[in-house]
């Protein structure tokens, strides 16, 4: 019973998770990332960071 | 689909996905380095050493993003699989 995606399907499904990749990326560091006193990124800003990811990446 | 088509169109969507996190990310480190003061022409001395952290944790928090999204979507696909399983003959 496995129903077959369109070819055209999937390169738009592909496409749309590339697009919500991105926006995942802009939201984490718009909102974990303050200040620059180094290129690291900090241990706290990582926790910071694996929080919103866990939250943001989970299925409605 | 052939497996060379199959390459290239992932190439080009990839491609277009980079010019979106190129976009974004200028535009957030533009936020986040440069005061909209606009003293001067050139970018201070602060504001490039702030740009150029910036760039490197938005390219460390990209990469990061793409493991945990690989992560999430293969944990789904588990789940996918054994709900599969689960609803098989009876």
């Amino acid at each position: 019973m496995a129903a077959q995606i369109s070819e055209t399907d999937q390169i738009n499904q592909f496409q749309e998770f590339l697009g919500i990749y991105n926006k995942l990326t802009e939201t984490c560091f718009l909102d974990c990332v303050q200040d620059f006193p180094t290129r690291e990124v900090k241990p706290k800003e990582s926790t910071s960071l694996s929080a919103k990811a866990e939250v943001l990446g989970q299925p409605r | 689909m052939d497996p060379l088509r199959a390459q290239q169109l992932a190439a080009e969507l990839e491609v277009e996905m980079m010019a979106d996190m190129y976009n974004r990310m200028t535009s957030a480190c533009h936020r986040k380095c440069v005061p909209p003061h606009y003293k001067e022409a050139e970018l201070s001395k602060g504001e490039s050493v702030c740009l150029d952290r910036c760039v490197s944790k938005y390219l460390d928090i990209h990469e990061r993003m793409g493991k945990k999204l690989t992560e999430l979507s293969m944990q789904d696909e588990e789940l996918m699989k054994r709900m599969q399983q689960g609803s098989g003959p009876v």
